[in-house]
């Protein structure tokens, strides 16, 4: 199922690209053109979320929040330029969900939206299992699973070969496996890189699977 | 004004007087005027001269003494127009209408200059609200379009917010309003968040980042602390050394206070320099010999840690590296949540 996301934007560039962007990550996205019945409009798309800017021309986003919190306990993100903690502080009197600046980092909006909708209507059944020839790996629980054996592995390297895995085919750059990492709070140095790849590569063979993760040299890696 | 001040003032009236008396003493001697009469003539002329000269002194002595009173008393000096009492003389009540149409007009002189900034402030901060939505919407393009191309541009544009964060803090650090809120946040978040948003740097250079289980609360504004530890870290980036550059962050629980340090093993900066860094527009030796710099970042810094009741101190040895300690204020307040 997918859920669906109302964006309030004035501003054609943002709103457009938002647009693509979330229908990226799955989501049904309605941004709509026309500010002068917004309240009609959100009470019948009946959606699951709304990402709502402050500064609108015809009411601001503030009106619009305390109208919808009048009918409705839909979720509302605030997306606003005025970054300073007392319009943070406003905007959740008026009983918005959360407060997100512009420029946002946009892995951090989606992590808020993803949170939100998990704290409003609970976990949607995706798999959180990856799997890659004959061997499985579980997100939920950090290891890998081969033919009846499983052997568990750290957070940081379940966050190395699930981007490696959801990679497969492709070299990845040691730099975007990095930059990938650091966005994911893993603060990994080159060498420190090495020696999680080299633990990797022990517990595959630990667990009888030949080698998965092929180094290209001043490249990069693979899992063919 | 002392009675010797005073006397001198008035020593024309009074050697005028002492020597029409001579000549008239003279005279008087002259044409055989008994003693007597002289010294009632005397008495008569001096009588009424001393203590007008005398009535006058106590008069002054309390005007001035008042102002001056008020002067040791007021913070503000130049309220002194507002709190003056009505004066006895008509001197005195001249004056206080000269000092009150004076400290008027300056007033509004002032004035208008404030309003002149207040305008400029306020400009200045929804110009810096509107330039986000562009920053943000490129930042959205480059997240849908992504290659080796909009990732340098990427990284250009977090350049230019970070630029643009400078400006609306200088704006606010300048501010007479309180714009901030004090809560309890969380100071390994803020590190981390920190060290996320240079993460291309760290990677590009080649830097490592230690940070030690930084558990501490502190009582400050989330933002304005981020952006404070994020020009220390921005700094520690732009002047780190070439060999093994490294980032240690760790903190110190002390009674009363939480302690932040950031050190890094970078160029370091040299000890006639260091006691200078906090100032506006310095650069010094690093600013001439790396990048071009604006030696704003610190300054603000020191501000902004002034304003929320911070405490920042900064080491260094040339080739060695610096350390920068920021001090968080426990506050006595209690906090009722979950222990």
């Amino acid at each position: 199922m997918m859920r669906k996301i109302i964006i309030i934007e004035d501003d054609e560039v943002i709103r457009e690209e938002l647009q693509s962007f979330l229908e990226r990550y799955g989501y049904e996205v309605k941004a709509p053109l026309d500010m002068d019945n917004i309240i009609n409009y959100i009470e019948s798309e009946n959606a699951e979320l709304i990402l709502l800017d402050i500064n609108l021309p015809m009411y601001d986003g503030y009106y619009i929040c305390r109208e919808i919190r009048k009918t409705s306990e839909v979720p509302i993100i605030i997306v606003t330029s005025r970054d300073s903690e007392v319009d943070e502080l406003m905007s959740m009197n008026l009983g918005a969900d959360d407060f997100i600046t512009k420029p946002y980092n946009t892995e951090i909006l989606l992590a808020r939206i993803t949170n939100i909708l998990k704290r409003t209507y609970g976990n949607i059944k995706t798999s959180s299992i990856l799997s890659y020839r004959d061997f499985n790996l579980n997100l939920s629980n950090a290891t890998i699973i081969y033919k009846d054996n499983s052997l568990e592995l750290t957070k940081n390297e379940v966050k190395i070969l699930s981007f490696l895995i959801n990679n497969k085919g492709n070299i990845v750059k040691r730099d975007s496996l990095m930059e990938y990492l650091w966005k994911a709070d893993f603060f990994v140095d080159d060498s420190t890189l090495n020696v999680n790849i080299n633990r990797l590569r022990k517990k595959f063979e630990e667990i009888g699977i030949e080698n998965p993760i092929e180094t290209r040299r001043g490249m990069g890696y693979i899992m063919p | 004004m002392t009675i010797s001040e005073f006397l001198k003032d008035k020593a024309i009236v009074i050697l005028c007087n002492s020597l029409m008396f001579i000549i008239l003493s003279i005279i008087m001697f002259v044409i055989n005027v008994n003693l007597i009469i002289v010294v009632f003539v005397f008495c008569i002329w001096f009588f009424p001269l001393c203590s007008y000269i005398a009535l006058e002194y106590i008069k002054h002595k309390k005007y001035f003494g008042e102002i001056d009173s008020l002067l040791e008393k007021l913070d503000k000096k130049y309220l002194i127009p507002e709190m003056l009492k009505e004066a006895e003389s008509v001197q005195g009540e001249k004056f206080n209408s000269l000092l009150k149409e004076l400290s008027r007009d300056m007033y509004e002189h002032v004035k208008y200059y404030k309003d002149l900034q207040e305008d400029y402030r306020e400009y200045l901060e929804a110009w810096i609200h509107e330039i986000k939505t562009p920053i943000a919407s490129s930042k959205l393009i480059i997240e849908n379009n992504q290659n080796e191309v909009t990732n340098k541009i990427d990284f250009q544009i977090d350049k230019i917010e970070r630029f643009v964060e400078q400006v609306l803090y200088y704006s606010r650090s300048n501010n007479a309003y309180k714009d901030y809120i004090i809560k309890q946040i969380s100071l390994g978040d803020i590190v981390k968040n920190i060290v996320k948003r240079n993460y291309r740097d760290f990677i590009h250079k080649k830097i490592r980042i230690n940070i030690n289980d930084i558990e501490e609360n502190v009582y400050s504004d989330g933002k304005w602390a981020e952006f404070i530890i994020n020009q220390i870290i921005v700094n520690s980036i732009k002047y780190s050394s070439n060999r093994d550059p490294q980032i240690n962050i760790s903190s110190m629980k002390k009674v009363n206070s939480v302690m932040l340090f950031i050190e890094d093993n970078g160029v370091g900066i040299i000890e006639k320099d260091i006691d200078r860094v906090f100032e506006k527009g310095f650069t010094g030796e690093n600013g001439r010999r790396f990048s071009k710099s604006t030696g704003m970042g610190l300054y603000l810094c020191e501000k902004l840690c002034l304003k929320l009741g911070l405490k920042i101190s900064i080491d260094s040895e040339v080739n060695k590296g610096t350390k920068v300690t920021l001090i968080f204020p426990l506050s006595g307040m209690e906090t009722f949540g979950d222990d």
